[in-house]
């Protein structure tokens, strides 16, 4: 086909002839085969070692923020699923927390379980999803065909629940609007029974392999200092020295109901945010077990609330709404026009598998919000790159982007 | 003569608003309720001017002077242990009164408490850096300069991040336009193809409604899929899908449905 | 109520007489179309997800290649931008001939949910596209019948150089 006209020049900017330090520009383009989206590295090297580096997002900046300001709040909801597509149920839960504490309300008891369970899951799901990336671009390619069979049947649970595998808006504001069906339990405990067996075989495959050594251990040292001034959080944080996990330090939902711990570590670097994520998945299933029983609890209680009642905010069940009138009318109203929370600002953040994901919505009392900033855990761990991978080398550089765990949807926005 | 819509604020507004509603607040509580912040409290207003705070959704929000936030922000990490700076951005309020509002979202991870710092400046009134203290101001405050266009004094980079550097204007203002105005429009096709090719290629097709089912060149029903330039009719058939083509690939296993497998066992 | 095939590659008026030659060569490509890892956003997910154990790639000869100039096929996943824009046409223009494009994904076709000043309305704005697959995110299963339906169409088509240009949209 000939070549469509066009202005693009060619680029030379990796190969610069008039500098006498001997120092290359290498352009870690847009598309490169890491798995982690669209991240533009410009690396000066100095032979093989990097002497400063300059990440470039922004190319997968889509406008969600001013989205938002045009969108009615439950019209946002899909919206925020796009941020960390790899967990979304958990973005979901983080803006639905945010218009609840906005709003005041009190979601009922089944909806929270249920809730949690979505959030350990896409936890799980998207652990699993690191793992295996990283493991793809240090090269063992077994481990990634491993986890994604294990994230495969996570995402058939999700599937049976809600219908889709990867973007779910399954979490609404006031609670949620489906109920889990019957072979979800089943299916799950399947999956948690042998899950245990499964992480071992990562770990056999990775843990004590020398060139895994070799490539994670002493590489990506982040310290604490470091960690705390980039606003770190989530599993970079831990493996820095700070043992701080916003699900026991400001416990949501039922979080302080259920038992677990919170791996850390001191060394902070690329190992140590290895075994703190296996170590989570771990935590998580146990978090899985307690929450199944809290569940079967739950409709022991007959407790079958599933969003909550607040008649301004909230629509009504579906029974109501095809049933009485006044549901029918108010629901109308609620989808058309959208529910006003009350005029004030609220910041809430939420533990997702990346770090602490925030949302600030300040609203002046109209059916949109007026300011919605969502504060994503990798802006700040992209940015981190800055400091961090000036002293290492080109392989060390698809190890640290690995280890930090980049999503740029959430990046960018 | 068409109706003068306002252009201060061109965002979405709602529809009809009941001529006697007031809006409810969230509620406040005064700073003397909690032991903590109201030390906190004390202590910065020993040595600056507080304008005003309150706790709301227990969170404290202290707004300050502009020309402040260096100092207030060095005393809360230094003496008050405000380790990390969450997050920092700008709210237009220019339809209002031709300013904006910088909001600082501050973590104590030992007290385990949540500031909000904030101030106001005025329309092309810039802001002091706090990139010294904390770096994750560097990425922000570029972003705050990209969507608002309020630059930082003392940045080590003030250029735009989530926009092309040749970008212009400020997406997040509200004078901006959701779909963006005409130097958005256009940008990806300026750039590439330059703008001899707007006409050929055409204006972007915004529509969110333009499906026409009875338009068989351009749009198909999926499982229903017609040759381009047939009549749709009301009673079409479902179509069969085909992997492969009817005489078979050399080589190729051809998939006969029939006497495939439906598995509904996940754990298979 | 009786189902009619639609012959997708016939009806759209493409040239009919295949040399054995022709065959041979098509037969070739088809089944051993290379892809682009061009994994953008939330459909590169799923896309990987179609290449890794459950849905596996491998079987229609598929391999992802990372360079453009060993690449077939680039599949665009994701939302384009604005910013990104100018990086897809120098990467579809690294790609040798010749070489196809499957726009996967609503953000891919039109812009999807996204309608905003940061999005290009659709990746046929840039580069001429030959499939479109529908979803958000497309099942794996849809990308992988998306490539058997380019596959078809690569054997409907006579093997010679030159590919005839699709209008931009």
């Amino acid at each position: 086909m000939a070549q469509i006209k066009n202005r693009l020049t060619p680029f030379f900017e990796n190969i610069t002839f008039d500098r006498d330090d001997n120092e290359l520009v290498l352009n870690f383009g847009p598309q490169h085969p890491s798995a982690h989206g669209q991240l533009r590295l410009m690396l000066h090297l100095q032979q093989e070692q990097i002497v400063k580096a300059h990440p470039d997002v922004g190319y997968l900046h889509r406008g969600m923020e001013k989205m938002a300001e045009n969108m009615i709040y439950n019209e946002f909801m899909p919206t925020t699923d796009r941020m960390d597509y790899i967990a979304s149920s958990s973005n979901n839960y983080g803006f639905a927390l945010a218009v609840e504490k906005l709003i005041g309300l009190e979601v009922p008891r089944r909806a929270k379980v249920i809730r949690m369970m979505l959030l350990e899951i896409n936890r799980l799901m998207s652990h699993l999803f690191w793992l295996a990336t990283t493991a793809l671009d240090i090269g063992a390619m077994t481990v990634f065909l491993y986890a994604f069979r294990e994230r495969e049947y996570l995402m058939d649970i999700i599937e049976g629940y809600c219908g889709a595998r990867l973007t779910h808006a399954a979490i609404r504001i006031g609670g949620v609007p489906l109920d889990i069906q019957d072979s979800f339990l089943h299916q799950l405990r399947v999956f948690l029974n042998k899950l245990p067996e499964n992480i071992k075989d990562y770990e056999d495959l990775l843990d004590t392999n020398r060139i895994w050594l070799m490539r994670m251990e002493e590489v990506g040292t982040i310290s604490t200092e470091m960690a705390l001034s980039w606003g770190c959080s989530g599993p970079m944080l831990r493996a820095s020295g700070v043992a701080w996990d916003l699900r026991k330090e400001e416990p949501y939902e039922l979080y302080d109901e259920v038992e677990f711990n919170v791996p850390f570590s001191d060394k902070g670097d690329n190992f140590a945010r290895y075994r703190i994520y296996m170590e989570e998945m771990r935590e998580s299933a146990k978090i899985l077990y307690q929450v199944i029983e809290m569940y079967e609890k739950c409709v022991d209680n007959n407790e079958t609330a599933l969003m909550a009642h607040a008649p301004k905010y909230i629509s009504a069940p579906k029974l109501d709404i095809m049933t009485q009138n006044y549901s029918l009318m108010q629901h109308f109203v609620l989808v058309t026009q959208g529910m006003r929370p009350p005029v004030g600002e609220v910041y809430v953040a939420t533990e997702s598998p990346k770090g602490e994901l925030g949302f600030f919505i300040n609203s002046q009392g109209g059916p949109y919000p007026y300011r919605l900033k969502l504060r994503a855990p990798s802006f700040w761990h992209t940015g981190i790159l800055t400091d961090l991978l000036p002293g290492h080398y080109i392989p060390d550089v698809v190890s640290i982007i690995g280890t930090t765990n980049i999503v740029f949807g959430e990046v960018d926005r | 003569m068409r109706a003068y819509t306002p252009k201060d604020d061109v965002q979405a507004k709602a529809y009809y608003t009941d001529r006697f509603y007031v809006a409810p607040q969230v509620p406040k509580q005064d700073v003397a309720d909690d032991a903590v912040f109201a030390a906190d409290l004390e202590a910065i207003s020993a040595k600056f001017e507080v304008k005003e705070s309150f706790i709301q959704v227990g969170q404290m929000v202290v707004y300050i002077n502009a020309n402040d936030i260096y100092a207030v922000l060095e005393l809360m990490r230094d003496e008050l242990e405000y380790t990390q700076l969450t997050e920092m951005s700008a709210i237009d309020w220019l339809a209002k009164d031709n300013t904006f509002e910088i909001f600082y979202q501050m973590l104590s991870m030992n007290k385990r408490k949540r500031i909000r710092i904030k101030y106001f400046i005025e329309n092309g009134q810039a802001v002091d850096s706090v990139e010294k203290l904390f770096r994750s101001a560097d990425w922000s405050e570029r972003e705050m300069f990209d969507m608002f266009g309020i630059e930082a004094n003392n940045h080590p980079f003030m250029k735009r991040i989530l926009m092309p550097y040749d970008w212009q204007g400020n997406p997040l203002l509200k004078t901006y336009p959701l779909e963006g105005d005409e130097f958005a429009a256009w940008y990806e096709v300026d750039k590439i193809y330059g703008k001899e090719a707007r006409d050929i290629i055409g204006p972007e097709l915004r529509d969110t409604a333009r499906v026409d089912r009875y338009d068989s060149n351009r749009f198909a029903r999926l499982g229903f899929e017609v040759p381009k330039g047939t009549e749709i009719t009301d009673d079409m058939e479902k179509t069969v899908q085909s992997y492969q083509e009817d005489g078979g690939v050399f080589l190729i296993t051809k998939l006969d449905k029939e006497s495939s497998k439906v598995i509904d066992d996940p754990q298979r | 109520m009786a189902q009619h095939k639609v012959n997708y590659t016939q009806d759209g008026g493409l040239p009919v007489a295949l040399t054995s030659i022709d065959k041979i060569v098509n037969w070739g490509r088809s089944n051993s179309l290379w892809a682009l890892t061009y994994g953008l956003a939330c459909c590169g997910i799923e896309m990987m997800a179609s290449g890794a154990s459950r849905f596996d790639f491998d079987r229609y000869g598929t391999i992802f290649r990372a360079s453009p100039r060993q690449a077939d096929v680039m599949i665009v996943a994701g939302t384009l931008t604005k910013k990104h824009a100018e990086f897809i046409k120098r990467l579809y223009d690294q790609m040798t001939e010749p070489r196809w494009v499957i726009s996967m994904g609503s953000c891919a076709n039109t812009g999807g949910m996204f309608n905003t000043y940061a999005t290009v309305q659709g990746c046929d704005r840039i580069i001429p596209v030959d499939l479109y697959l529908p979803g958000c995110a497309p099942r794996p299963e849809t990308l992988q019948y998306g490539v058997m339906l380019l596959q078809q169409k690569i054997r409907a088509n006579k093997a010679g150089n030159a590919q005839k240009a699709k209008r931009l949209m």
